[in-house]
């Protein structure tokens, strides 16, 4: 121990081994995440006073979206036509796109498959206004990362390989699933 | 291809959060990195770089914010004026130090600014007399003070008065120096290691009633 060591621990009055206890006690406490509303309060407020400039609505991956729901209805428009009534489960998605990402290869079928699943959570109910903490924070833990992955998607600076870009689309995929599951089992919780 | 992250991490963090991969292995200020291109936008007001900047900073804020004030409404409010002043600032942002630090120091700014208006409302100062100002609180804590009595190392820190709380966080924690403290709080370095000291005294019986300290560390590592 130095000299310098010994004259702090007179100063402070601990000794080096409940000083290294202590600091690394401390350093080990649990942090504390603030609510969720806090940060729609400084973005308000960053809007209100200029700060922040609102979100352009040409995320990229917005484009390949409508691409596909492009040809999606495309697809509907070539089998159905006025003279002749509709045809059962034209709709979804084009012939020469698989049904289930899980075994596609193509980046379209994702593209697909997530607006989809988009569209099938717009169909749920709103969520209630009274929710568990567990699933409301797992929720938001799923938003959160939709949210990221379109931000990497849609990063204008950002140039990626269709492999990476296929990853990023599985893994929305991915989630949109859990999302909607969530959504629809607390709908139905909801209901009765 | 971006540039400052590779894909693995571009994907850790996209994945698991913005900033998963580092908060994964430590949760303090500057050990969390961000994409020099994010910062770049934020300094534009790119609302979407701001709410990543947020999502990665905002439990440390709010961590060091309610450490301080023990009262999360004003830790809340305090993270707001903290990342509204981070929007306002970030175009003089140089890089000098990491973004972490350098929101840490602007949330170290503020909530001691709260607490000096808090003190001050309550006619209380940042005055060597801060033991006879806080006799209330010390009083209404003493029982914890007992040796026999369990109290683990997160009440036992929150019931210390303000001051000297604030002190040991900033140098025990976040690794400020008795100059830096001293700086922040407009004393001088012997008033930081007095409260240093006088806490250490208050704290002392916790460490000497076994091993709480590490076994709260443990439980919280193990968790």
């Amino acid at each position: 121990m130095s000299a310098n060591d010994k004259d702090e621990d007179m100063i402070y009055g601990l000794t080096a081994d409940e000083r290294l206890r202590l600091q690394s006690g401390l350093a080990a406490l649990p942090e504390t995440m603030p609510p969720r509303a806090v940060w729609e309060r400084i973005r308000e407020q960053g809007e209100a006073e200029g700060l922040l400039k609102k979100p352009a609505r040409t995320r990229s991956w917005y484009l390949p979206s409508g691409l596909a729901a492009a040809l999606v209805t495309a697809a509907v428009l070539m089998v159905w036509s006025p003279d002749q009534p509709p045809v059962q489960n034209a709709l979804t998605v084009p012939d020469s796109l698989p049904t289930n990402a899980q075994d596609a290869d193509g980046l379209k079928a994702l593209m697909v498959e997530s607006r989809q699943l988009e569209s099938d959570l717009r169909a749920i109910p709103a969520a209630p206004r009274v929710m568990r903490a567990g699933t409301a924070a797992t929720i938001a833990e799923i938003e959160d990362r939709i949210a990221a992955i379109d931000y990497q998607l849609s990063d204008p600076d950002v140039s990626l390989s269709p492999e990476d870009e296929k990853i990023f689309w599985r893994e929305r995929v991915r989630l949109m699933k859990s999302l909607v599951g969530l959504r629809y089992a607390q709908a139905q919780r909801n209901a009765l | 291809m971006r540039r400052g992250l590779s894909l693995p991490e571009r994907v850790v963090a996209t994945f698991f959060g913005p900033a998963a991969s580092k908060l994964a292995v430590m949760s303090k200020f500057a050990d969390i990195t961000l994409d020099p291109g994010i910062i770049r936008r934020a300094a534009k007001g790119d609302a979407r770089a701001h709410e990543i900047l947020y999502r990665s900073f905002a439990t440390p804020v709010y961590s060091l914010c309610l450490r301080f004030t023990r009262v999360p409404a004003h830790a809340e409010d305090l993270v707001q004026e903290t990342f509204i002043e981070v929007m306002r600032s970030i175009p003089r942002f140089r890089g000098d130090a990491s973004i972490g630090t350098w929101i840490r120091r602007i949330a170290v700014s503020k909530a001691l600014m709260f607490l000096r208006s808090a003190w001050t409302s309550r006619a209380q100062s940042l005055g060597e007399d801060w033991e006879e100002i806080n006799l209330g609180n010390a009083a209404d804590t003493n029982t914890a003070y007992q040796p026999d009595v369990a109290m683990d190392l997160d009440s036992a820190l929150g019931s210390l008065p303000d001051v000297s709380r604030t002190v040991v966080w900033l140098h025990d924690v976040e690794g400020f120096t008795h100059k830096e403290i001293a700086e922040l709080m407009g004393k001088t370095e012997s008033f930081s290691k007095s409260q240093l000291s006088r806490a250490y005294q208050r704290l002392r019986p916790l460490l000497e009633t076994g091993d709480e300290v590490d076994d709260h560390a443990a439980a919280w590592r193990s968790c």
